[in-house]
């Protein structure tokens, strides 16, 4: 381990703990706003580091997104368990999940994966929505608490972005230990890998499997931040958005997902207050990302010198 | 040839759809050898050999036993933990990753590291990754991403990823191919250097004539899914039958 790693390591600590700081001294608008930035950020580095480093595109990543809400929230409203116990089932609800759809996916490679994870979040959104004696059905789970468990906006966006920065952080870390790249060797050449002795499918698996617990903090953390649970949250309209994000971010670099969130949610959230039709917006974004900058806004700032991929190598220079 | 034989085919067949890819075809190694198997294009060579690979599975009444352990039918990691690489006529190799980094990913599966999250256990195969890329020749790219170096570099690098097995037999299919002359000779040195310090049987699948004249102890030659001819290179190259199936057909060697 060389001295630059070890200093990007205390840059992100300094970083993340600075703005988890700064959280405090926002006004209750701003802060709710940077929740949510912060929130999709996770959601979106985790379906990114499926796409970037597993090479498994999913459509259906919204699945553990809503199993993270409803896993908390039933625990909450129908269990009657107490909070914390409810904020740990929630990302517990999706990895479960995650094994069972994950076991399920990687037995498809390309389209027919990214069909398949679309039908198993079509599968956990039909049961929300169906399974009204339980879920409410479409009309969600609400009044069973208060928002963010009555904390000040201030105080939960620190908490949460505390809580992100670790998540990332142990996305980092994965991203460079030997299961990173096992991960990135099955994703990008799964013959070869396993000529080599892997078995591609359990490492896709394991890769769900991180990726969907990391997709059930974001789900639970936004349950707690809004203090319900809606169907919707296990739509395909959320992997949509995070597909977006992970575009838009890049899809080569490890903060694609990070970038991505900040600036969808800030343009929805600005362009739909003078504009309607934000969507239009992020569609010309998107078209000149795809082809003038590929690889997104972290690969852009990558080239200006700005910023650097979290890869496995590059930090061992002897 | 009084030792054990170290691979073992017998009566491989494999079928897709009508068209019969193998048709029976026995084949055995001794521990140590050299051995090359040619044929014209469409013989059936690449397919055999993704059957020892457990690329393709075999047909009925096939059997191939290593090392004295019936493998027909296992799996592809199966084969490769047990000792069997190889490397294929499209070169493979993790493009994105670094040189380096390809050959420490190749060390995980030998070492139980597959699932490992702790760095420091990356950081202890940096030195052994090393020493194989820096007698590869391939030091000055060490940092390089895969993706930038040439195909022969990219050759010197996959050969060096199976090495890391630690592999009893390596399979190469074609893998002097899209190389200029030169190259050709330079790389199968190294290769055949590198199999022979490890004691490592080699199978090679080449169109090259002098390659395999000059490289292999013994030669098996391949026509329609089935075994021609096998012999010393000597024989091989007295065998007027031989060169007719070359001439004879389409796809003569390029």
């Amino acid at each position: 381990m060389s001295f630059e790693h070890v200093q990007s390591r205390w840059l992100f600590a300094a970083v993340s703990l600075g703005l988890a700081v700064a959280m405090l001294m926002l006004g209750p608008g701003i802060a709710l706003l940077a929740t949510e930035v912060a929130i999709m950020a996770l959601f979106a580095s985790s379906l990114g580091f499926l796409i970037n480093y597993g090479g498994m595109v999913s459509f259906g990543h919204a699945a553990y997104f809503g199993l993270g809400a409803y896993g908390f929230a039933l625990a909450a409203a129908k269990l009657g368990l107490p909070l914390w116990l409810a904020v740990v089932l929630g990302p517990l609800t999706a990895a479960l999940g995650a094994v069972l759809f994950g076991a399920l996916c990687v037995r498809l490679t390309h389209i027919y994966f990214a069909m398949l994870t679309l039908a198993c979040s079509e599968i956990v959104f039909t049961v929300l929505f169906q399974a009204y004696d339980y879920t409410g059905g479409d009309n969600g789970l609400t009044n069973f608490m208060a928002p963010r468990f009555g904390l000040s906006p201030q105080i939960y966006a620190a908490l949460t972005v505390a809580i992100v920065a670790l998540c990332i952080a142990f996305l980092a870390r994965i991203v460079r230990s030997p299961l990173g790249l096992a991960i990135q060797a099955v994703g990008e050449e799964p013959h070869r890998a396993a000529a080599l002795g892997f078995s591609p499918r359990l490492v896709q698996l394991v890769a769900c499997v991180i990726a969907g617990t990391l997709a059930g903090i974001a789900g639970t953390m936004y349950s707690v931040f809004q203090g319900n649970a809606f169907p919707d949250y296990a739509g395909v309209g959320i992997t949509i958005d995070a597909l977006v994000m992970v575009v838009i971010g890049g899809v080569k670099g490890f903060y694609g997902g990070v970038f991505g969130a900040i600036i969808y949610v800030l343009l929805k959230t600005f362009v739909s207050r003078a504009f309607t039709h934000w969507e239009l917006v992020i569609g010309l974004i998107l078209i000149a990302v795809v082809l003038i900058f590929p690889t997104g806004i972290a690969g852009l700032l990558q080239k200006l010198g700005l910023s650097r991929t979290a890869r496995p190598s590059g930090e061992q220079h002897p | 040839m009084s030792r054990e034989p170290i691979l073992v085919a017998r009566n491989v067949t494999k079928q897709y759809g009508g068209f019969v890819a193998l048709g029976g075809v026995d084949l055995t190694l001794q521990p140590g050898e050299r051995r090359a198997l040619i044929g014209p294009n469409g013989a059936g060579k690449s397919t055999f050999i993704a059957v020892l690979g457990g690329q393709q599975a075999v047909g009925p009444g096939s059997t191939v036993h290593f090392a004295g352990r019936d493998i027909s039918g296992a799996l592809p990691q199966e084969i490769a933990r047990l000792g069997i690489a190889r490397t294929f006529q499209i070169n493979r190799v993790f493009r994105r990753l670094s040189v380096l980094d390809n050959v420490r990913t190749a060390l995980l599966p030998s070492n139980g590291r597959v699932f490992s999250v702790s760095e420091r256990h990356l950081t202890a195969l940096t030195s052994p990754a090393m020493t194989m890329v820096t007698g590869l020749g391939l030091g000055r790219v060490a940092h390089d991403a895969a993706e930038t170096l040439s195909l022969g570099d990219r050759k010197r690098l996959e050969f060096g990823m199976v090495l890391a097995t630690r592999p009893k037999v390596l399979l190469l299919d074609e893998p002097t191919a899209g190389m200029g002359l030169n190259e050709r000779r330079s790389l199968m040195e190294l290769m055949v250097e590198h199999a022979a310090r490890d004691q490592i049987t080699l199978l090679f699948v080449e169109h090259d004539i002098d390659i395999v004249f000059r490289f292999a102890d013994r030669i098996t030659v391949m026509s329609r899914g089935k075994i021609f001819a096998e012999g010393t290179p000597a024989e091989i190259g007295a065998n007027s039958a031989v060169q007719d199936i070359y001439l004879g057909t389409e796809g003569a060697p390029s």
